[in-house]
Parts: C-alpha cells; structure tokens; sequence
C-alpha cells in the first residue's frame, strides 16, 4: 500500500520525520519497505516533508489499505486528533434508481445513487495523488471511485446509467450459462456461485470484482450510477479466484471491509465529485440494509493482558489506546482480584478483532514489543528423550559419513519420467495437483533418481569418484509416505595415491555400506537374488532382507545393485560410468534390529584361537551364504567366525566351478583349545561340505 | 655374610665387559643389557629376589641392589670418560650419524641402540612432504548441520524433537491452525495438493505438501497432555518459483511451548538466547509486530546484520537489520482446536527457516545451491 504522507496529513497531525514516522509505523506492525519521494502535487499544500510510503500490510488489516486507516494508527501513536474528510450532505428526493438485493447473504448492504455528469479529466491534484498511490487515473468520475477508496479504504463502481435495461440494479446469483464481458475486455463464463450485479436483463459487474465493459462509463456518460456496496468475503474470494482475477475492490472484500462505511463512502465521492465541478446528485442515495450488523463487543481483562504478554501495562494505558483506535470502551465492575476489566465495542472496520486476545495484541502493539522483557519459561516436566527415529538418523549419517558418502538432500518431487522406472505402475506415482513445472510433477517413490541427478551434477563439473546418500522421505500410493536411506556411489573406491593402489568402486563396496549399517543398526541382512527390478543390472543387484526382531517373519529392508545403465545415461550420464546403488527402508531395519544403545558388552576372550584356512573347489554358482551355512551347521561352538579371504576361477580349476578359501576361528570360552579337537571339527565341515556341494578341497 | 656366586659372576663380566667400551652407543648397549627394564640381567636378578628360598632372600636382594648401584656408577665414570674423547672417526660412528641426520632425532644419537640403529640405516630416507593417503570420510550436508546445531540448542533448553509427515491433510495444516477455507492467509503459503489423496497414518487422508511443520504442534497436542514443549524439524514444500532466496522446497524448524502461565516475555528470551547461540553471542534480537494466523500477538524477529553487525549493507538493505524467523503467543483458537483449556494455558510458537539461517551463516548467495549437492560445496563444511 503506497501512502503519500502529505494526503495523510489532510487527516491527521505528522509533526515526525518521514524516517521516523516510518520506524515508528515498522514498529508497530506496518513494515514500510520503502521511502520514495513524493511527486509534485499542486493546490495541496504538503504541509512539511512529503514522500510515499510502501506499506506492507497484513492480511488481518483490510482497515489499513487506506490513508485513513493508516491515520488512525498514526493518531494512536502520536496522539494528534484525525480530521475527517468532509463529506456531502445526503441529498434528499427519492430514491434515485430501483436496486433489489436477491440475495441478502452474499450482499448484506448495497448502496447507489444517481449523479449527473460531464466526464473529463480529474484535476491534477487528484490525478497526482492517485498517481502518488500507483493507480492510474482515467476520468474524473472512476478516479473519484479511486480517489474514495484509497482514502476511506472502501471501493466502489460507477456504472453508465444509460447503459442498464430498465435502469435498475439487481443483486443476485449469475445464472447458468450467464457471461460477462468484464473492464478488462475478456469474456467471462459465470457460475451460480458468483454474485453480479446485474441491469433488468444481464450482468453488468462481478460484484466486489469487477465491472463490466457493457456499461463501463466513457467520454460520452452522462449519468451515471454509484455503487458502494458490501459483499460477503469469502464469495468474493472465491469468485476471484475461479475467474483468476485479483482486482483492489476483491482485495479489500475478501480480507473484510467496513460494513458501516458504504454510505460514508457515497456522500464522499459525491463531495469530491461536486468540488471538481465533475457533477451532481440526482434523487437521494439508496441504502438496501435490510439486517443492520450488531457491533461486537468483547470483555478485557486487565490481568489478562499480564499473563499473555509477560510485562505490567499500566491500566489507563488501555482504555486510551483502544479508543484512538475507534473502539468504544466501557469500563466494568473491578474483578474480584480488584484487576480492572472493561468492555469494549468493535468498530466494524475491525474485522481482526473478535476475542480478547485480538485487543491483547493491540495493546502489545501499541506498549512497544520492544518494552518486553526477557524471561524463561519455567521446566515444569523434565524433557523427553530423543525419539529413536531421530536418533537412528544421527547415527546412520554418522556411520555413511564414516563410510565417505556427503550428504545430499534432493527435492522431494521429480520429474514423471525420472519416477516412472522406480514404481511397477504408473498408477503407484503420487502425482502433484498443481505443479510448478514438469520437473516437479511427482513425488518421489524412491530417493535413488534425486541421488543420480545429483551425482550427474558432480560427474559433469570434474569429479569422478563420488560417494552420495540422503535420508528422506518417500511416497507411493500403496505405502504412503516411508523413510529410507539410500547410497549411490561412482568412480573410484580407494582414491589414488602416490604408493598406487587405486581400486575402481564396485558392487562389494555398496554392499560394505549396507553391511555396516546393518552392524549399526543391529541388523544381520542376508543379500539374496533380487525380485523382478528393472533399476538394477541383473547379475549385480541383491535384495536386503532380514529377520524380525519381534516376529520371526522376514523382512524386506531394501536392495543393493548396479544402476540399470539406461536408467543413468536418460539422465545424461555417460555409458561406461558404473553406479552402485543400495536403498533401504529405515522402519524395516528398527523392524529388523536391536536397540544398541541397550547391548551389553561381551567379555574378552580370556584363551587363545586356532585359526584355519580350507580352500574348497565348489560350483561356481553355489552362493557362498550357502556354504557358509553349510559349514555353520556342522561346526562345534567354537567355531566363532567364518570369513571368505580368496575366491579364485581359472588356471587349474574346472570351468564351472571355482575354489573358495574360509578363514575359520575357532576359540572357547572356558579353555584353550587343542589341536585335536580343531582338527576334528575341520574334518566334519570338509566332509560335510563334500557331501552336500560335492566340494573338493583344493 | 658371604658373597653370592651369583652376583660375584656377573660382577666380573661386567667389569670386563666395561672396559672394551669407547662409544656412548656402545656404553648404551651394555646398560641395556645389565640393567634394561625388560632384559636387564641385573633387573632379572632383583625381580628373582622374591622367589628365592626365605633363609637367603635377604642377603640375595642386599646384594643384588649393592651390585645395581656399582653398575649404575661405573657406568656413570665411564660416560664421562668417553664424553672426554675426541669424537670417533667417520668411518666409525658413520651410521649412528647419519641416522640421527636424516631421522632428525637430534644432536645425541646415543639414544639409539645398536639394534634401533641397525635397522633404520638400511631404509631408505622418506620424504615426509608427500601426501598422506586420504581418509573416506563424507560430509553432512550443511542444512544438516544447521539442523543439528539448532536441535542441540533446544535439547538443552529442554525441548523433544519430533519429526512428522511431509504429505499433510487440510485440517492439520490449516484448519486447525485457525486458517479456515478460503481464509486470505492461506494466500501467504501457497500450496502444492495431491492428484488424489494418499494412504494416511491418520483418520485423514493427505491431501497436500505440507507448507509449514506447524501441523506437527495439532498433532501432538492431540495426542499429549500439557505442558507442551516440542520443537519440530522438517522439509516444507512451497509453489514458489525457484530463485536466488525461494526454493519449493526447503525446510524448517517449528517450536512451541505450551503450559501454564508461559508470557510473550518468555518467548522473547528463549528466541534472543537461541539466536545469540546459533549466531553469535552479541546478536542484537529485535521483535516486530507481524501478523501469522495461528498466533496472536505475532512477532517477526530480527538481528543484528551478520555481514556489517547492523552497520548498514546491500543485504540488510541498509537497515543493519535482517529478518530471521517468524513467532508469537499460540492462539486461544489453536488450543481450542485440539481441546486444550485456552484459559488456564498458554503458549508460544515460532517457526525458522533453516535454509535461511544457512544462507546468512555461510553466506551462500542462491538457495537452489543447496539442492544442487555440488560436492565443492559439501565438503567445505564440517563433517
């Protein structure tokens, strides 16, 4: 809202600086974010340093978005009294035109009136003015509709009496398949939900949005026809919005105008009108108010105001501010706790204030948030732990930092087709209403395309090898909205160096990070072949599965693999960068593991180990879990850990099979072990492992 | 008391022993070998003491202690001695020398033992200017540590975490926020809805992006009795045109405090101990009238400009000033919404823009670098 201070000065007394008029205006919650010098306005004297203000005001201020509105305020902080514009005597006669409010809902009050007119340009003062406030002026009778309306804050129309069948206005619901070709020359469809005004015959204005062409006032309008009316807020809201046309009048209506101002307004413009010499009066001003509105009054408590805002207001402090506002304020009896409490009836400009805590704000406002003091809450109920889910956050980030993965965080909707592949229907995407752009067009099923955009963006600005994971939310339409984690990885794995060693980032690197969350997590994942999973290269990808901790069913925690090539190169990354990708699901792997905050230690061992090597020549396509198990199965006790060191195909071994060498460790509890008994043990494993594989030790 | 054959024996060694010595490595060696802490003959004598049959302990460790200390002596003498001798001759002392050169030990490479000596002289110099290999160690994304850091701020002033869903239903997001439909303030956050509703945790399927964690507060407070004192992080979605300050998406950390007799001043010094940790501790903290629908009286908060400390620059827009989060006293209508007692209780709420915060902490220009995850970025920032 731009405010010119030498037009608020014709109402009320700024003895300040423009800055600290502004500062003071900030203060008190009207930001103004920008001083800009005022034009030239001739025939009106500025009375001091002139200049416009551009005010932000809140929505809660419909009362405001004028000079008067902001005069009222200026009074309350400076204590000047606020002059009034002069208005026209209401002229007597009959009424000037038939008006008939059909519907009384969405049109409490609805005011005309008739004047007699010679259109030309306004005076410069007031097209300097309007200039000054950002509306451009046309003709000295829209610009006396304007001129009231930045000034009371009240909008109004003027419509071309000659111009409307039967010269009368009626206040109704458009019908079905009615249009109206509004100011602005567009042709618009009208529903029964929206309000017009309409002559004997057809809509002639969408009430409170805007007015139509058909009798829009020209050079050659002779007579026109007044409106300052009232319309329901929210009706006019959502007609503005269904025909996507925000006008001043609909921003004024649907934030909440005066109801008490439409005649106030009328004997205004028809002031201004007679003093451009821009017409007359014809016949009396109509004012259809079938159901005249009650003012609210609302109770406050002196006391109150103390235990919301935490500082002493001094108790004449109040009545006295409220009433520059425009509230009325009665005092009460004295509560019981001798507090004092009064009454007070809100102006219907008021539209904010309902409840005791509306008046509260004003008196915050007012006092000076900056008078505040500052204290603490009190610590009546000691504070909860950290959820786990929060917790489990903390430490996956800190166990996939560890692993060298950055985090990312990608935006939560992509691109369809970007979706598409992660999701085995289309229908299962969660599609956005109202997107910004194609980019954004669905939520995410999976938090892997958002981890390759990402990494592509790295790979095209140099960076080869790069290690990616982000926490975040998912969405489906079968499962709804999940938390997972997931891990993209390229280039190398051990980075080069001067003493050589550089190793390219393959499969058993991702799988590390999974195994090492699981560890964190509490989690022993098994790593089988996945399902039917496009995303990933076949022979290089695993689902994650796992057991319950509670129930013993499975658990799907996610997949490891290879990026389907053609999955990465559709986002523009090169053809031979290989992606390793794991993704899991962090509600599966609580599911799965146990709180390792609550483990207990194990004691050291306290006797040595026997370690053993066994190299067996197997199938080549017998999984090395397989044999684990198998060996597992047959072991004593004090077989504590069996882990793969070698596994070699080629020179030596038959074609289809391959020699995988175990280190196994063997140790008890309670005594060294002998030889023997290890021996023994090994034995059983090579014949067990003979036995079910057909294993040949090498 | 007679002498111990033990100790007369190694007496005489030693004493042999000693007089072939010339060098300090030389004279090291043989302390070593007497009186080493591990392998010290001597040592291992003195340690037997105790095991030794009652009716000679006594004696044995008399004499065993006498023989340590003539050790200690002559050996002693003898330093100084070889101290006195002019320096052994190239050829003689070339490896101890150079070891103590290149290993850069110092100007005494007595200290080396022979053996010591023996093996690093055939190692070949290393130059300790090259690199060190690298340790993988990823970085947490810098919104995280803001996140984080904020998180710990409220920990200690006692508040739970909580994190709730990103797809969010009418009624929690707005609604019950005091904005009813077709509420002008809506305006202020516009909103991204859902083709179809999803599947819902709730009784309410989700309709829309959340644009505000503020539901987070109805849903706790629907589900807990007060006092209330939670603080909620999490992604925010907006229909906001991405560019240098606005991103769809971006996230957000909503606190609010409910009980009884909890004031306006309460909350301004929560916020201005907040911001003062967060920033730093001379953070100026100025509160403004502003207006949110679910509080009342709301307050803008501002600080001191963390680019000029308030002197007046382009970001600040020469007011010193620089607008940080959002607040104010929680409406009787929010508490009346999930059946608290507006009148016994009170409250306060605010809600701060994370990636903001990171923008004036790190002063990143764009806001859509954070989302662009360039790893030139992420790793400045600490682990």
């Amino acid at each position: 809202m731009r405010i010119l201070v030498s037009w608020l000065r014709d109402l009320v007394p700024v003895t300040v600086s423009v800055d600290e008029l502004a500062e003071a205006l900030t203060a008190h919650g009207f930001e103004v974010s920008a001083v800009e010098p005022a034009p030239p306005i001739p025939d009106r004297p500025a009375r001091g340093e002139d200049a416009v203000l551009d005010i932000e005001i809140t929505t809660n201020r419909p009362d405001c978005l004028c000079v008067a509105g902001i005069a009222r305020e200026v009074s309350t902080i400076y204590g000047g009294a606020i002059t009034w514009p002069p208005v026209a005597d209401a002229p007597a006669g009959d009424d000037a035109l038939p008006v008939t409010i059909e519907d009384g809902a969405l049109c409490p009050r609805y005011a005309a009136s008739v004047a007699e007119v010679a259109i030309g340009p306004s005076p410069a003062w007031m097209a300097a003015r309007l200039e000054a406030a950002g509306v451009r002026p046309i003709n000295n009778l829209v610009d006396v509709t304007n001129y009231v309306m930045l000034e009371l804050g009240h909008p109004m129309h003027a419509f071309d009496l000659e111009r409307l069948a039967g010269g009368e206005l009626r206040i109704r619901r458009a019908r079905t398949g009615e249009t109206v070709r509004t100011l602005d020359g567009v042709e618009r469809a009208l529903d029964r939900d929206m309000l017009v005004i309409a002559d004997g015959a057809r809509p002639q204005a969408v009430a409170g949005v805007m007015g139509g062409a058909d009798s829009e006032v020209t050079d050659g309008t002779v007579r026109v026809a007044f409106e300052s009316a009232w319309f329901d807020p929210v009706s006019v809201r959502r007609t503005s919005k269904r025909l996507a046309l925000s006008t001043d009048a609909s921003f004024r209506f649907e934030r909440g105008a005066d109801i008490d101002a439409p005649v106030r307004a009328m004997r205004r413009a028809l002031q201004l009108l007679g003093e451009i010499g821009g017409g007359a009066a014809r016949g009396s001003i109509v004012d259809r108010y079938p159901a005249p509105r009650d003012r609210a009054t609302v109770v406050l408590r002196h006391h109150r105001i103390g235990q919301v805002l935490g500082v002493d207001v001094e108790p004449d402090f109040v009545p006295a501010t409220l009433e520059r506002l425009g509230f009325s304020v009665a005092p009460e009896s004295v509560e019981s706790d001798g507090g004092a409490r009064w009454r007070v009836t809100v102006p219907p400009h008021r539209v904010d204030v309902g409840r005791e805590i509306d008046l509260i704000e004003e008196i915050a406002r007012h006092h000076g948030y900056e008078r505040l003091p500052s204290t603490f809450p009190a610590l009546i109920r000691p504070p909860a732990a950290a959820s786990d889910a929060l917790s489990r956050q903390r430490l996956l980030r800190r166990v996939l930092t560890a692993g060298g993965c950055s985090e990312a965080i990608t935006y939560g909707f992509i691109e369809e087709a970007a979706a598409l592949p992660f999701v085995d229907r289309p229908d299962e995407l969660v599609r956005i209403a109202n997107p910004l752009s194609e980019k954004f067009a669905v939520l995410r099923p999976s938090l892997v395309p958002g981890l390759l955009d990402a990494l592509i963006h790295n790979r095209r600005r140099e960076r080869r090898d790069i290690r990616l994971f982000e926490i975040g939310r998912r969405f489906t339409a079968a499962d709804g909205e999940t938390s997972g984690f997931a891990v993209a990885l390229t280039g190398s794995s051990v980075p080069r160096h001067w003493s050589g060693g550089e190793r390219p980032t393959d499969l058993f690197d991702a799988i590390g990070l999974v195994d090492r969350v699981c560890d964190a997590f509490g989690v022993t994942p098994a790593y089988e072949p996945p399902d039917e999973r496009g995303t990933l290269v076949a022979d290089r990808a695993a689902a994650v599965r796992a057991t319950a901790r509670e129930a013993a069913e499975a658990v799907q925690l996610g997949h490891v693999g290879q990026l389907a090539p053609t999955i990465a190169q559709a986002r523009g990354l090169p053809a031979d960068d290989a992606i390793y990708v794991a993704e899991l699901d962090l509600a599966a792997m609580a599911r799965a593991g146990v709180d390792r905050r609550r483990m207990a230690a194990a004691p050291l061992p306290r006797y040595p180990s026997i370690v053993r090597d066994l190299a067996m020549v197997i199938d080549a396509a017998l999984p090395a879990a397989t044999v684990r198990d198998t060996i597992r199965s047959v072991a004593p006790e004090t077989l504590v850990h069996v882990r793969e060191f070698d596994l070699y195909a080629g020179k030596g071994i038959p074609d289809d099979r391959m020699s995988l060498a175990f280190r196994l460790t063997f140790r008890a509890a309670d005594r060294t072990l002998t030889d023997v008994e290890v021996q023994q043990a090994m034995d059983a494993i090579v014949a067990e492992l003979k036995t079910t594989h057909g294993a040949v030790p090498r | 008391m007679s002498a111990l054959p033990a100790v007369d024996d190694l007496r005489a060694t030693f004493r042999a022993e000693l007089e072939g010595i010339t060098t300090p490595d030389q004279l090291q060696e043989l302390r070593n070998r007497y009186l080493g802490r591990k392998r010290g003959v001597v040592t291992a004598l003195l340690k037997s003491v105790s095991q030794a049959p009652p009716e000679t302990r006594r004696d044995l460790g008399r004499q065993a202690n006498t023989l340590k200390q003539e050790i200690e002596r002559a050996l002693a003498e003898r330093r100084e001695e070889v101290a006195r001798t002019p320096a052994p001759t190239d050829s003689q002392a070339k490896g101890a020398e150079t070891v103590g050169k290149t290993i850069g030990y110092g100007a005494d490479p007595v200290t080396l033992s022979p053996t010591v000596r023996a093996e690093l002289s055939v190692r070949t110099p290393v130059d300790v200017t090259l690199p060190g290999r690298e340790v993988p160690l990823g970085h947490r994304h810098p919104l995280t540590v803001i996140r984080e850091e904020i998180e710990q701020i409220f920990t200690g002033l006692g508040f739970e975490i909580l994190e709730g869903p990103e797809v969010e239903d009418d009624y929690h997001n707005f609604e019950a926020l005091n904005m009813p439909p077709e509420h002008p303030a809506r305006d202020m956050q516009d909103t991204l809805y859902l083709d179809a509703p999803l599947r819902a945790r709730g009784a309410r399927p989700g309709t829309l992006l959340r644009t505000h964690t503020s539901g987070m507060q109805i849903r706790y407070m629907e589900t807990h009795e007060p006092p209330v004192r939670i603080v909620a992080p999490g992604l925010v979605y907006r229909r906001d045109t991405p560019d240098l300050t606005h991103s769809p998406m971006f996230q957000q950390v909503e606190g609010l405090l409910v009980g009884e007799g909890v004031t306006m001043a309460d909350l301004k010094g929560t916020l201005e101990t907040f911001l003062r940790q967060l920033f730093e501790p001379d953070t100026q903290v100025m509160f403004r009238p502003s207006f949110f629908p679910y509080t009342e009286p709301s307050a803008e908060v501002f600080i001191s400009c963390v680019f000029c400390s308030g002197d007046g620059c382009a970001v600040c827009k020469r007011t010193g000033w620089l607008e940080i989060l959002g607040s104010g006293m929680v409406h009787p209508a929010v508490l009346e919404a999930v059946g608290y007692d507006s009148e016994r209780l009170t409250g306060w709420a605010f809600g701060v823009g994370i990636d903001r915060i990171a923008i004036l902490k790190y002063r990143v220009e764009d806001i859509r670098a954070f989302y662009d995850n360039d790893l030139r970025l992420l790793e400045q920032f600490p682990y």
